[in-house]
């Protein structure tokens, strides 16, 4: 990427909507992903295989990861948390694929992601609270708080989508730029370190999902469905 | 700035789709996995507990049972040594008694031997004496014998000789030695009260007479003396041995 980072190049139209490299890129991330776990968990057994036990390792770890984050039980948030940071380091590392731009460099693809987190605080701040529950949240600890804490809702969700953006299209766009100028084999370090980056982004936004999420859940508790879960 | 609504749309219905498909091919099984090796663990561990449980129940019983029979077998030896202490009670009463009935089966065959060795003693110096007593008679001249049994008939109470014999009845007049006519004419003329006398002779008498009726026999000889030293003797001994 030497281009815009703004810039998004159009594949194919269908119909008047026009399907970008992002979208693209995303559908294969999703085939790999989704067919992937199709394979691997289609004979799972409580004597687990090498593969199967790495599958469990991972979900367990993101499973530990909120449960120790957001001090609650981590079914209901498993799903989301999961999505994100499994969909956001492999977009991330799809730079090392000859070709692919990772989805999260351009800011349509973090917007949607913020998006999600947006929503998906609000769907549990109710979830959990009740609608007024929630949005007596926003004038917590005082009512006077209540601006401030409207324009953090948005202002977070904000710095989710720049940060994620920034970073990973820094990366890729320094990435570009030097192996435009100096040849083969010197942006190696930098891929190496923007994969690094990728996966701590990949983190970093896994985490900030959590802490914006239990943020709205409070003491209140726990209700049916995640009992039931 | 270029900001492409569309495709924002696009990517979150993709990154909802993709959740969808997680949950469903991803989280959801290996979750339900997860679970299912917790529950057949604790499963598992619940049988190992219930199993430890009978486990601990069935010592628990084997200990009692090892108790009743270490009691029954205190029982059984306690009955066993009192049956034993029975018997041996019985036995050594039995044994006691049968050692006293031999000791006095012993006994009375020891004083049956004794009187019988006695009486044998005495037959013995009875006949002894007799022999010694007809020696020396033989040596005593006749007129002193006839003396002796004239002497010996004197001697008798007159009360006593009646009463020997009813008048009619005969009297048997026993003498160690056959009596000279002379004699025996005497003896008639001594016991004129009564109707017939037979004369005989009994040489165990040794000296003296013996007048026999039907209803007593009158004795003084000899032989009643030492018939009665005898039992005088034997009375002593009785005396003595009852002290």
């Amino acid at each position: 990427m030497i281009g815009s980072p703004l810039t998004l190049n159009v594949v194919f139209h269908v119909g008047p909507v026009a399907i970008t490299t992002p979208v693209v890129a995303t559908w294969g991330i999703m085939l790999l992903l989704a067919g992937g776990s199709c394979l691997l968990t289609r004979r799972l057994s409580v004597h687990p295989s090498a593969r199967q036990a790495a599958l469990e390792v991972v979900v367990e770890a993101i499973e530990a990861q909120i449960r120790d984050t957001m001090r609650a039980e981590p079914r209901p948030y498993l799903p989301l948390i999961g999505t994100l940071f499994l969909f956001i380091f492999t977009a991330n590392w799809s730079s090392l694929v000859p070709g692919v731009e990772p989805p999260t460099a351009h800011i349509e693809t973090d917007a949607a992601l913020a998006l999600i987190v947006f929503v998906a605080v609000a769907y549990f701040g109710i979830r959990n609270r009740g609608l007024r529950g929630y949005v007596a949240t926003f004038a917590e600890p005082n009512i006077l708080m209540i601006p401030l804490n409207l324009v953090e809702t948005i202002t977070r969700t904000f710095s989710l989508v720049v940060r994620l953006f920034g970073n990973v299209m820094s990366g890729v766009f320094v990435v570009g730029i030097v192996l435009s100028l100096v040849g083969l084999l010197v942006p190696v370090p930098l891929m190496a370190l923007d994969l690094l980056t990728g996966a701590v982004q990949a983190y970093i936004f896994s985490i900030l999902a959590m802490v914006f999420i239990a943020g709205v859940l409070g003491d209140a508790p726990a209700t049916k469905s995640e009992r039931k879960e | 700035m270029h900001f492409d609504w569309s495709t924002l749309i696009l990517q979150t219905v993709n990154v909802l789709v993709l959740l969808w498909l997680l949950r469903r091919f991803l989280f959801r099984p290996i979750v339900g996995i997860i679970a299912e090796r917790k529950a057949a663990a604790e499963k598992l561990l619940a049988e190992a507990a219930a199993t430890c449980e009978q486990a601990k129940a069935q010592a628990d019983q084997a200990a009692q049972r090892d108790k009743a029979l270490a009691a029954d077998r205190e029982q059984i030896l306690a009955d066993a040594r009192a049956a034993a202490e029975t018997e041996r009670a019985a036995l050594l009463n039995g044994a006691t008694a049968e050692a006293a009935r031999a000791r006095d089966l012993a006994q009375a065959s020891l004083d049956q031997q004794r009187e019988q060795m006695r009486h044998e003693l005495e037959a013995g110096a009875r006949q002894l004496a007799v022999a010694i007593a007809s020696r020396l008679l033989e040596r005593v001249p006749a007129p002193a014998l006839n003396a002796a049994v004239l002497e010996s008939l004197n001697a008798l109470s007159p009360d006593h000789v009646q009463a020997l014999a009813a008048p009619g009845e005969a009297l048997e007049v026993v003498t160690s030695a056959p009596l000279d006519p002379a004699i025996q004419a005497m003896v008639r003329q001594r016991l004129s009260g009564l109707s017939a006398l037979h004369f005989s002779t009994d040489p165990s008498l040794i000296l003296g007479i013996e007048l026999r009726g039907t209803h007593a026999t009158l004795r003084n000889n000899w032989r009643a003396d030492l018939d009665r030293i005898a039992e005088e003797l034997s009375q002593d001994d009785k005396q003595l041995s009852v002290a």
